[in-house]
């Protein structure tokens, strides 16, 4: 299997806090790794390293072996970086449609019709066409996630970070949502998906890094990993599932 | 009748009647509307940057300045078609958009306010200083004198319509998307693949080109152009006061605005020095009590859109 992400010593700390601090790991094309670890173990931190909305202090970003590290945000996304945020950040002024448009357009770097086309498509696969017509504004925080992950999927992505979507949904909704992943997956994106329901990191990732204090403390194999010593302390306390 | 046709109905009616008017109004009302169409587009200009881009600029007067001098200087010392010497005057003026963008782009907000202005300041001492323009003394341009009011008048109403019709297919373009997208949250839109320096910068561009025209259309109808007064803040102050009471970030905004703004300034001329004053007034009501301005606060209470930008 080929190696699509190579992160190498990266390091980014904010005043005394060292939110990533010497992380290396590599992501092999077509999989799908879970990232773990209490809040504020430096998870966010990582994807805004990636996607390139902070720079580094030092290390280095790897993206289909070409070095990345000082690329700007937008041509990462050119190149097939596309991420989802925590909170979400919907054009608000926007319809959904032109939200997801956006993403097509710019980051796709598709014609009116081939973005059209395409943005269909994507609403369909999250659950959003019926909403295509209304104000980002007006959604639910739901909607909001979906809404964010359909912006980035718009772009046509090859490396797709994920950042806790599934927080605050049932059960039968975090069904769904793994369902939407796999079949990303069996489209050929490359996912790295950081979330804190264990039942979904347990079936989704195929493997899982736990982050802790913006270090590597484990990786591997989910179930191993889960069982591990060292991940139990660490989540010893913390609201888990 | 749908309100679509209604629309297009009396845009029709409207069009007709401005594309006749030399015809049938007095010559004051011609020079009036010569000069809300001038006005209208020069803030229509200034609301694609302040509205749309998220760039406030106080230096529009620069390439008002740059457009008048050229038309004066090209048309008078080297013979150029008058229309020609316009033309050339927003060529010039995207000339020296380009050379001032690598600094004035690395300022953000105030900082591109301020550095704006001081630009347009600094290159009214240049023309004060520069004696192949006649210092401070000002040029009389006068070719422009074989003008008739009716050409200058047609000259400013393509540039109007022209403007409109620009602005609102750039809205409706990718460009338009990309804008209304940096206006909500740029470090979002920049995440999913839009270039932020590009978007700003092609807006600026043609903000200049389209200002710089426009001035020489200005100056065929002032004759004299004068450095402090050209480079001068007050244009932009205009401007302002314009977009402000119109509606900032709508397209129909600075048309109403600049037809409130003519027509005041018209009653307000015999109280010189009183009517800052009473615009200032104006403006800071306006900020306070509806801050969308006339258009902005209509559309919002009857949910119509004069220009309608919007996906299906
Ligand atoms: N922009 C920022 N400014 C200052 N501190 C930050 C900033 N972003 C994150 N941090 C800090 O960095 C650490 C890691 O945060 P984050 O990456 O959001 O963690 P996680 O996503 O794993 O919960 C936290 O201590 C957080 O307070
Ligand atoms: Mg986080």
């Amino acid at each position: 299997m080929s190696c699509i992400l190579t992160i190498e010593k990266l390091s980014k700390s904010f005043g005394r806090v060292a939110a990533v601090h010497d992380l290396s790991f590599e992501v092999s094309q077509d999989e799908i790794l879970g990232i773990i670890g209490p809040n504020g173990a430096g998870k966010t931190t990582l994807f805004n390293l990636i996607a390139g909305e902070i720079k580094p202090e030092s290390g280095k970003i790897m993206f289909n072996g070409t070095d990345v590290t000082s690329a700007q945000t937008f041509r990462r996304c050119r190149m097939g970086i596309a991420r989802t945020y925590q909170i979400p950040r919907p054009f608000v002024n926007m319809t959904v449609l032109e939200n997801v448009l956006v993403g097509a357009v710019y980051g796709g770097g598709m014609g009116s019709k081939a973005s059209r086309k395409k943005c269909e498509e994507v609403l369909e696969k999250t659950g959003l066409f019926s909403k295509r017509n209304a104000f980002a504004e007006s959604l639910p925080l739901l909607d909001r996630k979906r809404l964010e992950l359909t912006k980035a999927l718009a772009t046509g992505p090859t490396l797709l970070l994920i950042d806790e979507v599934a927080g605050g949904l049932t059960e039968s909704e975090v069904e769904e949502v793994l369902k939407i992943i796999h079949s990303l997956r069996r489209d050929g994106i490359t996912i790295l998906w950081v979330e804190h329901i264990m039942m979904a990191m347990k079936r989704g990732p195929d493997r899982l890094l736990v982050m802790d204090f913006g270090e590597k403390l484990a990786y591997g194999n989910p179930d191993e990993v889960l069982d591990s010593e060292e991940v139990h302390k660490v989540y010893l306390g913390d609201d888990e599932d | 009748m749908s309100s679509n046709r209604i629309r297009i109905l009396l845009a029709a009616l409207l069009l007709i009647a401005l594309a006749t008017l030399p015809f049938w109004a007095t010559r004051y009302m011609v020079s009036i509307l010569l000069l809300i169409c001038l006005y209208m587009t020069l803030a229509s200009m200034w609301n694609l940057l302040a509205g749309y881009s998220g760039l406030i600029s106080l230096g529009q007067q620069m390439f008002i300045g740059i457009g008048g001098y050229s038309l004066a200087v090209l048309s008078m010392y080297h013979g150029l078609p008058i229309f020609l010497s316009v033309f050339l005057g927003g060529v010039i003026s995207v000339l020296l958009a380009v050379l001032i963008s690598l600094p004035i782009f690395r300022m953000k907000g105030v900082y591109f306010a301020i550095g704006t202005w001081i630009i347009a300041e600094a290159l009214g001492i240049c023309f004060s200083n520069w004696g192949y323009v006649r210092y401070g003394m000002g040029l009389f341009i006068q070719p422009a004198y074989r003008l008739s009011m009716s050409t200058i008048y047609y000259a400013a109403l393509v540039l109007c319509i022209g403007s409109i019709a620009l602005i609102y297919l750039l809205l409706r373009s990718n460009l338009g998307l990309a804008l209304m997208a940096i206006r909500d949250d740029d470090r979002a839109s920049e995440a999913i693949g839009v270039n932020i320096f590009r978007c700003k910068f092609t807006c600026f561009l043609l903000s200049a080109f389209i200002t710089g025209m426009t001035a020489g259309v200005l100056y065929l109808n002032t004759i004299f152009i004068q450095p402090f007064e050209a480079f001068g803040i007050g244009w932009t102050v205009k401007l302002l006061f314009i977009v402000i009471i119109g509606g900032l970030g709508t397209v129909a905004g600075p048309i109403v605005g600049a037809a409130v703004f003519v027509v005041l300034q018209q009653y307000l001329s015999e109280y010189v020095g009183f009517n800052l004053i009473i615009f200032g007034t104006i403006t800071i009501s306006v900020i306070f009590f509806t801050p969308k301005g006339i258009v902005g606060t209509f559309q919002e209470k009857l949910g119509f859109e004069i220009f309608p930008i919007r996906r299906r």
